[in-house]
């Protein structure tokens, strides 16, 4: 062969995708392939997983000029790399959708859900411990726990900055698990609360309606007071805070749609497809990244517990008994929780019907999860010093 | 791997606690927002209807 190419020097050109092909390309095909499987068949998370399956077949294409790296010949998934996700923009973006989307009514009606929110971080926290425990520096381990806030721009936000050698497998773990959240979820709040526990009724007693002007200054004030104590989440908590004061304010329609609809499109179309692109077989094909998964799954486990156990704990001092399975919407996964949550109270008991209490714990959820990373990203340089 | 696992657990105890200081303010805001501009109730039920209507 060697002869043949040195007689015929266009045959290495012509021959170089063949010549350069190893089994990881292959594996990696096929996790692409499993990605778009979930996407088509499963419904999870399609206008994510889609992308980002197809993004890793284009990244393990070997000498694939979708990720080429030469200087003045980059790839275009490099080129949206470097334009997006290098730079915190595109996660950012998305979070203005994800505000302009948001109805915090149910929270400012009952804002005390917010403590249900707070306490379902737990898993953030834990797994970041967890994951010191295998072997990761803290940096990584920090960005591996917050897949736990269940919160895909977060995940991406924080990654980008103190792992993103690990931003691919970090996103496909964050992206898989929130829409695996119907099969995690109830096996660990049946594990943790009784029968009677879960048909708790739960009523509407002192809840007033919210006037307008609560709705639109109440963006403007989780801004500013968030802000105030981590500067650093200004942009994830104002972008988020941002789209949705577009929403309420009721004067710019268009730019509240073009957020919820254009833009929430776009950008989950580039940034699927340019995480896919930072799966490269060399990155993915790791103990390190079956690791990344493992601690995933443990979380959104440590996530609904801390959420389940807080309720049950303000149950033992509070004359009004809460459900103790609301306290599992606390995570992000926006509205996908609260609906699970809500069905399983429904096939306890066919007349309890707790969907809006469970919607407001898992809309807190929203806040609280940019809380969290908003900390965590403050946290890791001060104490990596 | 021990100072990781220390930070971790700084991470945590710092962390856990001003989160749910941070939330604690945002209740003590919210409820002060919401009473300092009650909804007129006939408006609430209005914007029901039309709600109701789409």
């Amino acid at each position: 062969m060697e002869v043949l190419i040195q007689q015929y020097p266009w045959l290495d050109e012509l021959l170089m995708g063949f010549f350069g092909l190893s089994w990881k390309h292959v594996v990696m095909w096929a996790v692409g392939a499993l990605l778009i499987y979930l996407a088509v068949k499963h419904d999870y998370e399609p206008s994510l997983l889609l992308p980002i399956g197809f993004g890793a077949v284009l990244a393990n294409i070997p000498h694939s000029s979708a990720v080429s790296t030469v200087p003045g010949e980059e790839g275009f998934l490099i080129v949206l790399y470097n334009a997006g996700i290098a730079n915190e923009l595109f996660p950012v973006l998305i979070f203005v959708a994800i505000g302009a989307m948001c109805d915090f009514t149910p929270l400012i009606r009952r804002p005390s859900v917010m403590l249900f929110a707070a306490a379902a971080q737990f898993g953030i926290f834990a797994t970041a411990i967890g994951a010191t425990l295998v072997g990761f520096s803290f940096e990584h381990a920090a960005s591996i726990g917050i897949i736990g806030a269940a919160d895909g721009p977060t995940t991406i936000y924080v990654a980008s900055r103190f792992a993103q050698e690990l931003l691919g497998p970090l996103s496909v773990a964050a992206y898989s698990y929130m829409s695996l959240v119907p099969v995690i979820q109830p096996p660990v709040i049946k594990a943790l609360t009784t029968e009677s526990e879960r048909k708790i009724k739960m009523g509407f007693e002192g809840e007033e309606p919210v006037s307008q002007t609560t709705k639109f200054l109440f963006p403007i004030m989780i801004t500013v007071i968030a802000g105030i104590v981590a500067p650093i989440s200004v942009a994830l908590i104002g972008s988020l805070m941002f789209g949705n004061l577009l929403k309420e304010s009721g004067v710019v329609d268009n730019l509240s749609n073009a957020a919820q609809n254009e833009l929430a499109n776009l950008i989950t179309l580039v940034l699927g497809i340019t995480i896919g692109g930072t799966m490269s077989a060399e990155r993915f094909l790791t103990f390190e990244v079956f690791l990344i998964m493992a601690l995933g799954a443990v979380a959104f486990v440590f996530d609904t517990a801390g959420g389940v156990l807080f309720a049950k704990l303000l149950n033992m001092f509070s004359s009004t008994k809460i459900n103790p399975m609301i306290g599992a919407c606390g995570i992000s996964a926006f509205p996908m929780s609260g609906r699970v949550i809500a069905k399983m109270a429904l096939k306890e008991d066919p007349t309890n019907f707790i969907i809006q209490h469970a919607i407001g714990v898992n809309v807190a959820g929203q806040v609280a999860s940019v809380v969290a990373g908003g900390l965590v990203l403050a946290l890791i340089p001060a104490l990596a010093k | 791997m021990e100072s990781a696992f220390s930070k971790a657990v700084t991470l945590m105890t710092v962390a856990l606690p001003t989160m749910f200081a941070v939330i604690g303010v945002f209740i003590v805001a919210t409820k002060a927002l919401h009473a300092a501009f009650p909804a007129p109730i006939e408006a609430e039920d209005d914007e029901e209807e039309y709600e109701d209507e789409e």
